[in-house]
């Protein structure tokens, strides 16, 4: 996380009036909290903690919503194990951010214990956002795809 | 040495594996249900992964999520504390073929003895005493009569693939035995998925006495003495303490001599207990022998000063044993009082919900494992455990000072806990003395009942 990325996030807490923000990403964490009773505004000095990564870690959701969203609803991980956007190395993904999914279509696969499990859409829409990586880890209940309902 | 390891269970004994991990330089990933993340193991563990929902099957008992969070994390070892998957055969069998290190015996083992008649009978031909009963499974009722018969009333069913209290039955004669055993047969299958019984002779007012043993994968195998855990409610242990107040120094050698060549007998290997019942006139015989981590442990820690959990790793990644049996000395007395979320003044209902106050004992010969903070949330899906308050003394009698003090520094708010029923004991004239069988908790509860009538 460089200066940059802190200013920013300030900026989004200041926006958005947060008082407290937490964020876990790839092995850092950054933990910003404003002192009570304030004003937000370029005169407020934000305390800001910042733990160096121990050693890496799953990334978490940010304690902060996104500004202005439209409503979406993620495709979730139904187990744990690896993310893999394509049917094998060399093929193209299952499907890309902008692209209309449909009920029942397969959108990844994530492997566990050997074995490739296709994960299927529940919901019918657009793919506005794929927060994690190809050949990522992924949790129980992580997000796969943001998806816009149609 | 380990360089890291996966905790595959929740709550204070999560939390304990994760420390001394942390001391001996493992780093340590947690796993969690979605009822558990803001759970203190989670957030104390290096790494933590998220495996299901709130249910246990689903979660804590999920092979194929546990196993894919160690491929992820790329754990060396899976240390599966107690409960859960502790003593799953299946579970550690799969650990080895995946190339993972499971903290524990052999499956064989696991497998022997968790099978209660197998391990009976393995006791019986190493010369370990063990109750008087049938030998083998029972099959029918007329079976079950004629070794009644012989070993003479009063007899307890027991289910083979029981144990832990779980699924037993006491007859008086013919008539209840005939009645009970077809029963005790379904409960056995729905519980346990096996409908098989053994039969032993009933000891009628014994004390729970296990001996702690460890054992490293090159032959050497030591005791670290007794736990007494006769204070039960529905053979569900709820205060233990070390040494035994009736144990002599003679029987406590003899008993563990003996405990220590069954461990050496049937190739063991990490940290077991072995049960059994003694009788008022000093004859003992083996229960059974629970092959992992107890809750209980930590009363033997603080009276041997040995860490049991860290040895228990040590023995998975191949150290030998540092400790010879001639250096386990015990010291001092310790007691260890289960705190469960649990109203005791009303039967015992569990009470989850969130821990609104919350003031914690402490103090000179006070230890307090416990998962909860202020704010925290019991869940209804886990056991009501909440905490284990643990007292170190030079004598029993500065043992149960202090755990009487630490009970009433033990503050907690707005949910009910066993706190009420510990300090009773604590004062009762046949705890202190240390007469306590097991049946001792039931008889004071049941004057209570009657005496609020």
């Amino acid at each position: 996380m460089n200066l940059k990325e802190i200013k920013e996030i300030l900026n989004l807490m200041n926006e958005n009036e947060l008082s407290e923000l937490e964020i876990e990403r790839e092995g850092a964490k950054i933990k910003i909290k404003k002192a009570a009773g304030e004003v937000p505004g370029p005169a407020v000095r934000p305390v800001v903690e910042y733990a160096p990564p121990a050693s890496t870690s799953l990334p978490a959701e940010p304690a902060a919503a996104p500004p202005a969203a439209a409503k979406t609803v993620n495709i979730s991980s139904p187990m744990v194990g690896t993310f893999y956007r394509a049917p094998a190395p060399e093929a193209p993904p299952f499907i890309e951010i902008g692209a209309m999914v449909e009920v029942g279509q397969v959108v990844c696969i994530v492997e566990a214990m050997k074995l490739m499990n296709e994960i299927k859409s529940e919901i019918k829409g657009k793919i506005v956002d794929i927060p994690v990586a190809n050949a990522e880890p992924v949790e129980f209940g992580q997000p796969l795809f943001i998806v816009e309902p149609a | 040495m380990f360089s890291k390891i996966l905790i595959a269970n929740r709550g204070e004994i999560a939390l304990r594996i994760i420390r001394a991990c942390r001391e001996l330089g493992i780093q340590t990933v947690a796993v969690y249900s979605q009822a558990d993340q803001d759970s203190l193991h989670v957030r104390f563990a290096d790494e933590a992964v998220c495996i299901g929902p709130p249910v246990s099957s689903e979660s804590y008992l999920n092979i194929p999520a546990i196993i894919a969070a160690a491929e992820i994390t790329d754990v060396e070892a899976i240390h599966p504390g107690y409960g859960f998957m502790a003593e799953n055969a299946h579970f550690a069998e799969i650990c080895e073929s995946c190339n993972i290190t499971f903290i524990g015996p052999t499956p064989e083992t696991i497998r022997m003895m968790g099978d209660k008649v197998q391990a009976r009978e393995t006791m019986r031909k190493i010369g370990v005493p063990i109750t008087p009963g049938g030998k083998g499974v029972i099959k029918d009722a007329k079976q079950a009569l004629e070794v009644a018969k012989k070993i003479k009333y009063p007899v307890i069913i027991k289910a083979a693939a029981g144990g832990g209290g779980k699924g037993m039955r006491i007859c008086h004669n013919d008539v209840s035995l005939t009645a009970s055993f077809g029963m005790a047969q379904q409960e056995a299958e729905a519980s346990f998925g096996n409908p098989a019984l053994y039969i032993e002779k009933y000891i009628a007012d014994p004390r729970h006495i296990e001996f702690q043993v460890l054992a490293d994968q090159h032959g050497n195998a030591i005791h670290l003495g007794e736990r007494d855990c006769s204070i039960q409610r529905r053979h569900q242990k709820l205060l233990e303490e070390s040494p035994s107040p009736a144990l002599t120094a003679k029987l406590r050698k003899k008993m563990g001599d003996i405990a220590v060549k069954a461990v050496k007998n049937v190739g063991y290997r990490g940290v077991g207990t072995i049960e059994f019942l003694l009788d008022a006139d000093g004859s003992f015989y083996f229960m059974e022998m629970n092959t992992r981590i107890q809750v209980e442990h930590p009363v033997t820690e603080m009276v041997t000063g040995i860490d049991l959990i860290k040895e228990q790793i040590a023995v998975a990644a191949g150290k030998k044993l540092t400790i010879k049996q001639e250096q386990v000395r015990m010291n001092g007395a310790s007691i260890e009082c289960r705190i469960n979320a649990e109203d005791c003044r009303n039967n015992f209902m569990p009470c989850p919900g969130t821990i609104k106050e919350l003031n914690l004992p402490g103090g000179f010969g006070v230890r307090l494992v416990t998962h909860i903070y202020p704010g925290y949330k019991i869940s209804p899906y886990y056991d009501s455990m909440v905490a284990k308050l643990i007292v170190h003394g030079p004598t029993r009698n500065d043992a149960i000072h202090t755990m009487r003090r630490a009970l009433d520094e033990f503050y907690i708010a707005p949910i009910k806990t066993t706190i009420p029923i510990h300090r009773e004991i604590l004062e009762h004239p046949v705890f202190i003395q240390g007469g306590a069988t097991t049946h001792f908790l039931e008889k004071i509860m049941k004057n209570e009942a009657e005496v609020s009538k």
